[in-house]
């Protein structure tokens, strides 16, 4: 085994991690089966007495739990997800109050955390299991590429405000983490498929079981036509979508370790008037955590992941003046991530995490004359390290304290530090507050752009363009004030530099540079509660407002006078009431009212009006294995915008009803 | 790639050296046992069975720890002429019928509630959680310095008309409400 991992040379690096990743996982397993065996039956033949003095190490216990985290954090579950009748991860997003979500057309949406939701909203981080998904190419998400089968995602946690101390670049204005379910908790076969006006058919099916005592799998896929939304004259958008995805997941679980392999392979494709887009992918990731001791944990994670974008453009024409032709624009994005991660007690008082990360992209882009990457092949390194503890001055306070600290190939050295205070007044109460710097280092699009890719070019990255950087002010509390009432809020000031604008030079007037010629600042508020009305009957509520103060950097130039990095709404209202009721029925309804936005992706400044719209399912069990539900989504209009400059092309949110059938056995 | 090599290289050693570490067991390795261990010294009122031979059912509420521990541990085994049985539940609309219903850590929001549901229903009511036996639970798992200690609520054992062992209240911390 030594001499393999010696001598040979591995030309291919997702051989490389896959022959590593065995070895761990046959070391793992083979060394603990034995005594595993010996101390189940030694166990049960010990007296109570005996038992007593057996020394254990705590390892069920969740070192941290998220509604005692010191931060914005709401969680949605899955019984949030399946009662909403929502069906994609974006849609789903809306039930967290603290994110505006907007739907742009059929399949694309616009998701973000304290404001800056334009068309290229880049400041959150979104994993999926641990796998950042949003793509370098411009610090996004293609959330029409990102699925899974709803049914089997565990929980989304969503954290509003920086989260770069631990999670990194990118975490500048919020984190979502996408948790899949244990394959021990889908040893079940599982089918649902349907189909409505918005969504014409879909289905999904899942098959999970035991491999022995300690491990478990599961295998899934799924597919979805999508129909067509409409213009704001009423007119087809020609933006129906198709997706079709499959993937597995196996868990092997040991006293002490913990080991996750899994997967996921996918394909969709998108109508548009130029033609057809497609974005095909897959990964594959692997997980191992073991247990030291009480508090003492070491998680070592490492996956792969491609994405492959093709994208036909149309012909790039000003003023009737043609600068490039039409064409279909391609890029292959492969992505390596190796993480460690150890976190143990230290003194008695504090609670350390370290780690280390690499992450190796390699970007394929295949240019067109209407827009390019320069260089089209870059290899990008992202080597990172962070330590942060938590001290517990007393039973009731705790400070935690550290930093972050990465090197990127565009700006080198970076580091995002935070301090965060929790008081616990009593068990049912907790304030928190945090000062945390958080940045976005540049992605392919701020310095590597090129629109069109030569002759009188338009717009370009700019080689000097660095990081944005948020130094951001949180406060909070968190309340359980008995059974039936849990709320929480927080407050938050951020004070943001280098924000990207969009320049001259000072000799010419085109091409257009990405500088970072924008500062400014954002506060706001966001409130959330749920109230368990009767046990049958829950309410919850949520409230953000948001206020955003752009400015140029005196002395310098914006082409959109610091306009052009916000569309978001001031003040957001989100209600939801979920009822069951005899008969194994459940009524669930949301109501959402969104505030005007301010866009300015065109010519001057203009707005999307303010929206109030309506989501109800009913859901009826007809038997233990059997379940069919009706979901209607955005029921009080036709159809109304939720994103974009209003041109007779802007695309408009429909209503739409979709009937579902579940089955499991 | 060296840095992917060096990290993985490092994560290898860490195995060898993780795998080698002490004999201790875990916790719920241990809860598991006691869980067996109640429904040998635990007495259940007739009424609380359909049938003389009716199994006795083990449930664990919400993120189950055990793996498939705990059914390892009751395969084939039997309290009088009860078989044993482990049952899963995601939320407590479908524990009517539990003997012993262990709470998991997931439960930490609910239990009070979920407890206050099930009074006086002949259910071992089993858990780890602060202030779960002063709040109507039966028995509570409690780790103090490394060991597995038990706290029992001798008012909640009697509302569900349960008889529990002097073999094992011997080695328990006892109370009644309103204690923890």
């Amino acid at each position: 085994m030594k001499s393999i991992l010696q001598h040979q040379t591995f030309h291919d690096p997702w051989h490389c991690i896959f022959m590593r990743l065995c070895c761990v996982f046959l070391i793992v397993s083979s060394s603990r089966a034995v005594a595993l065996e010996a101390s189940l039956n030694d166990l049960k033949k010990m007296s109570i007495e005996d038992l007593l003095q057996v020394e254990v190490v705590s390892v069920s216990r969740t070192p941290e739990k998220l509604s005692n985290t010191a931060s914005s954090v709401q969680v949605i579950t899955q019984e949030d997800i399946r009662r909403s009748g929502v069906t994609s991860l974006p849609e789903a997003l809306r039930l967290a109050s603290n994110l505006q979500v907007a739907q742009k057309n059929a399949h694309d949406w616009g998701v973000s955390a304290r404001g800056f939701n334009t068309e290229l909203a880049n400041k959150l981080l979104v994993m999926i299991d641990g796998r950042t998904v949003y793509t370098p190419l411009f610090s996004g998400v293609f959330w029409n590429a990102q699925d899974y089968l709803l049914a089997d995602i565990d929980h989304i946690e969503v954290i509003s405000g920086p989260g770069g101390t631990l999670w990194g670049a990118n975490a500048v204005n919020g984190v979502i983490n996408i948790i899949t379910r244990h394959s021990r908790d889908t040893r079940d076969v599982y089918a649902e498929a349907g189909g409505g006006s918005g969504m014409r058919s879909f289905a999904g099916a899942r098959v999970g079981g035991a491999l022995n005592s300690n491990a478990s799998f599961r295998v899934y896929a799924k597919y979805s036509d999508h129909d067509n939304s409409v213009l704001g004259n009423g007119n087809d958008a020609n933006d129906a979508w198709r997706m079709k995805q499959g993937g597995f997941r196996v868990d092997v679980t040991h006293p002490f370790d913990r080991l996750t392999f899994q997967g996921d392979i996918y394909e969709n494709s998108s109508d548009s008037d130029p033609g057809k887009a497609s974005i095909k992918g897959s990964n594959v990731l692997t997980r191992w955590s073991h247990a030291f001791s009480e508090g003492s944990e070491l998680n070592l994670q490492a996956y792969y992941d491609r994405t492959h974008l093709d994208r036909p453009l149309p012909a790039y024409v000003i003023n009737n003046l043609t600068l490039a032709p039409a064409g279909v624009f391609a890029d292959v994005m492969d992505t390596y991530d190796v993480d460690l991660q150890h976190r143990f007690r230290f003194m008695r008082r504090h609670q350390l995490v370290w780690g280390l990360g690499y992450r190796h992209t390699h970007d394929s882009a295949t240019n067109i004359p209407a827009l390019a990457f320069y260089p089209a092949l870059f290899t990008h390194h992202l080597y990172s390290g962070f330590i942060q503890d938590a001290v517990s001055l007393s039973d009731r306070v705790t400070i935690t304290a550290g930093t972050k600290l990465e090197h990127n190939t565009y700006t080198g050295w970076e580091w995002e530090p935070s301090v965060r205070a929790q008081w616990d007044v009593n068990t049912r109460n907790m304030l928190w507050s945090a000062i945390s710097r958080a940045v976005r280092s540049p992605s392919r699009i701020d310095r590597d752009y090129s629109q069109p890719a030569a002759g009188l070019v338009v717009i370009k990255g700019s080689d000097t363009f660095v990081s944005e950087k948020v130094l951001a002010y949180e406060a909070g509390y968190r309340t359980q004030m008995n059974d039936r009432l849990v709320a929480s809020t927080a407050i938050f000031y951020n004070n943001y530099q280098h924000l990207r604008s969009t320049s001259i030079t000072p000799t010419t007037i085109l091409p257009l540079y990405f500088e970072n010629n924008l500062k400014g600042y954002t506060y706001g508020i966001e409130l959330n509660g749920t109230f368990q009305i009767a046990e049958w009957w829950q309410m919850r509520a949520g409230y953000t407002f948001l206020s955003e103060h752009l400015s140029v950097e005196p002395g310098k130039f914006d082409l959109s006078q610091a306009h052009n990095e916000t569309a978001d709404p001031q003040h957001q209202v989100m209600l939801r009431s979920m009822l069951e009721l005899p008969g194994r029925v459940q009524l669930d309804a949301g109501l959402r009212w969104v505030d005007e936005l301010i866009v300015n992706n065109g010519p001057n400044l203009a707005t999307v009006p303010d929206y109030t719209e309506l989501d109800i399912r009913i859901g009826w069990r007809i038997t233990e294995s059997l379940e069919l539900s009706l979901t209607g989504q955005n029921l009080l209009h036709n159809h109304h915008p939720e994103f974009g400059f209003p041109t007779p092309t802007r695309v408009d949110a429909e209503r739409n009803v979709t009937g579902k059938l579940v089955w499991r056995l | 790639m060296a840095p992917i090599r060096v990290l993985l290289r490092y994560g290898l050693l860490l195995c060898f050296f993780a795998c080698r570490t002490s004999h201790a067991t875990a916790d719920y390795q241990l809860e598991a046992v006691f869980l067996f261990n109640f429904t040998q010294f635990v007495e259940w009122p007739s009424s609380a069975f359909a049938r003389d031979d009716s199994p006795l059912s083990i449930c664990v509420l919400g993120e189950d720890p055990f793996g498939n521990y705990l059914d390892d541990i009751v395969r084939g085994e039997n309290a009088g002429h009860h078989p044993l049985i482990v049952e899963r539940h995601r939320n407590a609309d479908t524990i009517g019928h539990c003997h012993i219903l262990f709470f998991s850590q997931s439960e930490a929001e609910s239990f009070r509630r979920v407890l206050q549901g099930i009074k006086s229903n002949n259910v071992l009511t089993v858990g780890g959680f602060q202030g779960f036996a002063n709040n109507g639970g039966i028995i509570r798992f409690h780790i103090v310095d490394n060991k597995l200690r038990l706290r029992v609520n001798l008012n909640a054992a009697h509302d569900a008309r349960l008889t529990i062992s002097s073999k094992l209240l011997r080695q328990a911390e006892l109370i009644g409400y309103g204690e923890d």
